[in-house]
């Protein structure tokens, strides 16, 4: 069943009946309680990826390996990011699988690549929101590109914490990189900061951020913060 | 034996840093909120309300928000009378009212009224009731909101005693507040305000009736449809006395139901009911009001045929064609005929081919200009292609030109007629474009060819 499926997918397009793929389909659901099936489908994806399919053919493997994709899927994940066609769907499970393998290959996809491309592996080190990819963010907030620096700062406050809380308010000082960026990306920070109770830092960050020379939309986000942090204080 | 006093000593002394150290914070934030309530910003006052309506419970700190009224200009401080009553704590009532006896600005009193809505007693119901005749509609419907919305089971009671006191414009008020309430205790003294000598009274009474009347009351009910006066108000009580019938989901029972309340009133008042039986419609009322439709006394037969005519289905066209055929009155002829295509054209249940189909054989049957008119206006609530082309050939007719061209162009209204057939309406429209007397038309048929929508004026 899973052999007749695979072998569908060798000719698989936009408009071929998904119940070609049944097998595939209820391998996933069989993966999730025998490892030895998640294993074996795992290989067979992979295998598939490097084969000659379809472009829609390689996004459903690219959705199938963010469902049960290992490190051993990072490698063919990581040759389909710099092409066009296939770049979203395989930093879409290189987001979701588990490991430094997948962020190590999002982190150097975010160095090597340029454009449109360099900018989704940015966000999609901001959606995995691991503390690891601070240093790589930090040094593309300067980068000649500008909608590559205010990825850059966006995913920092995705990711949030200590760590890129201090990049951010650092170079909101040096003028380094797009201030409007930068301070929706520290309000992002202070907010999870919130979330998680840490109210004392992130009350320095709303009240940095409060001041009469801030503009108004800034200076009320400050406010609602504040305001939050004193309500989750009283609260706790 | 030293230890466990001493760490009892230890836990207390916890607590009470632990409560210090509460009750501080919530201080800073209620700090920070009122320093924010009076920000010449309304956006930043907006950030402060909403942390008073959620946060910084208790009492004291409702005081001291409360405290903060007399301080601010008439906006802010409806805006804080709203969030106040929005907290739901009464301990900010005393202000509240303060506000609302001494404020000369509409809009802090408007809030008031409402905030008493959430944080009011039965205590305040003279000054609701009160409010309800104000000159002010703002306050008239705060008033009416927190009357419906006063939590205390006592208010229905105090409501309905007010309602046969009150002056007239207040009872229907407190008829419409009642029937918001789900008062179904009350309904003996909503059916009694049916017969109300004022017309809004006896309307806010019928209506309140549509809404909580139960099928066992129809019979009480009836009487306020004969009081209503011909026209709106009799409209108005029959589509309630109908909304109640078609509260029994059994067609049979439902006109058993009908047909039993009719029998308690007066035989020669009856009849002045049949529009209500069209209303309520069914097989087993069809019979009931064909037989008087078809009887031999002239003038009750015009009540039945009124009735067939506000039928909400079709069932009753093959009756009043029988009517329109066998007549010798032009009167009754023009009556029945006309009933017979307005039922034809009810949007009911049929779908657009089917009522085609009925407005093509009325079509067969006209034999006036009048009645050919009647059936191509109608053949407007047939939303197919096959319906404009059934009217178009009477473009070409100067008598039925102008009809036509209304009908063509209601047809093109409907973008899932128009669209998937856009040359053949493109060339009608042109025709109409051509031909309609009509400025309104015909800025709606270049309309409808450019693609555009058309607003209907209410």
């Amino acid at each position: 069943m899973l052999d007749q499926a695979f072998e569908a997918l060798k000719t698989y397009d936009y408009g071929t009946p998904i119940s070609e793929l049944q097998g595939i389909e209820d391998a996933m659901v069989a993966a999730h309680a025998d490892p030895a099936v998640r294993q074996d489908l795992e290989q067979h994806l992979i295998a598939a990826l490097g084969s000659d399919i379809s472009r829609d053919a390689k996004d459903y493997v690219c959705r199938k390996l963010a469902g049960i994709g290992t490190p051993a899927a990072v490698p063919a994940l990581s040759k389909l990011l710099p092409i066009e066609a296939n770049s979203h769907l395989a930093r879409h499970a290189l987001e979701r699988i588990p490991g430094p393998e997948a962020l190590a290959a999002l982190a150097t996809a975010a160095k090597e690549l340029s454009g449109k491309l360099k900018i989704g592996a940015i966000g999609s080190l901001g959606a995995r929101g691991d503390s690891s990819s601070v240093a790589t963010l930090a040094s593309l907030l300067n980068d000649a590109d500008p909608a590559v620096a205010r990825s850059a700062a966006m995913s920092l406050g995705l990711i949030g914490g200590s760590e890129a809380t201090a990049v951010l308010q650092s170079a909101i000082q040096t003028g380094t990189g797009d201030k409007d960026s930068l301070i929706d990306a520290l309000l992002e920070c202070a907010e999870s900061l919130v979330r998680s109770k840490q109210t004392v830092e992130a009350k320095v960050i709303y009240e940095s951020l409060s001041g009469d020379q801030q503009p108004r939309l800034i200076r009320l986000a400050a406010t609602r913060g504040l305001l939050a942090c004193g309500a989750r204080t009283a609260a706790s | 034996m030293l230890r466990r006093p001493i760490s009892l000593l230890m836990l207390v002394a916890f607590c009470a840093a632990a409560v210090t150290v509460h009750a501080d914070a919530s201080d800073d934030l209620v700090d920070q909120i009122v320093k924010l309530l009076g920000h010449p910003d309304r956006e930043f006052r907006a950030a402060a309300l909403e942390r008073v309506r959620t946060d910084a419970k208790g009492a004291t700190h409702t005081l001291t928000f409360a405290a903060q009224l007399p301080k601010l200009d008439a906006s802010a401080r409806a805006a804080l009378i709203t969030a106040l009553g929005d907290r739901g704590d009464t301990a900010a009532r005393p202000a509240v009212l303060e506000q609302l006896d001494g404020s000369p600005d509409e809009e802090v009193r408007t809030a008031a009224l409402a905030a008493l809505g959430e944080i009011g007693t039965p205590s305040d119901l003279p000054r609701l009731v009160k409010a309800l005749a104000s000159e002010s509609a703002a306050e008239q419907e705060a008033a009416g909101t927190a009357l419906t919305r006063l939590r205390d089971p006592s208010v229905v009671k105090v409501l309905a005693a007010d309602m046969k006191t009150a002056p007239p414009q207040v009872r229907g008020k407190l008829i419409e507040v009642l029937a918001a309430r789900r008062a179904t205790g009350e309904l003996d003294a909503i059916i009694a305000a049916a017969m109300d000598d004022d017309a809004s009274v006896r309307t806010a009474a019928m209506n309140a009736l549509g809404q909580i009347g139960k099928p066992d009351q129809l019979a009480t009910m009836l009487p306020g449809v004969l009081k209503a006066a011909r026209g709106g108000e009799r409209d108005n009580a029959e589509r309630n006395v109908a909304e109640v019938c078609n509260r029994i989901d059994n067609e049979g029972q439902r006109g058993d139901a009908l047909i039993a309340a009719l029998d308690t009133v007066a035989v020669a008042q009856r009849d002045e009911l049949m529009p209500l039986v069209g209303r309520v419609g069914g097989k087993r009322l069809i019979r009931f009001v064909a037989d008087i439709a078809m009887g031999d006394d002239a003038s009750r037969r015009s009540f039945g045929i009124d009735a067939l005519s506000k039928w909400p289905d079709a069932s009753p066209a093959d009756t009043l064609l029988e009517i329109a055929n066998k007549t010798t009155d032009a009167a009754e002829r023009r009556q029945a005929f006309q009933a017979y295509v307005k039922v034809c054209a009810i949007r009911d249940r049929r779908n657009d081919q089917q009522r085609l189909e009925r407005m093509k054989q009325a079509m067969k049957e006209a034999r006036t200009t009048e009645e050919k008119i009647a059936v191509i206006n109608r053949t407007r609530t047939a939303y197919d292609v096959e319906a404009m082309r059934f009217v178009r050939p009477y473009l070409d007719q100067p008598e039925f030109c102008q009809a036509a061209c209304e009908t063509i162009v209601e047809l093109a209204h409907h973008r899932q007629v128009r669209d998937p057939n856009k040359a053949e309406f493109d060339a009608v429209l042109d025709q109409v474009i051509k031909l309609s007397t009509n400025d309104e038309l015909v800025e709606r048929a270049n309309r409808y060819k450019r693609g555009e929508t058309w607003e209907r004026k209410k």
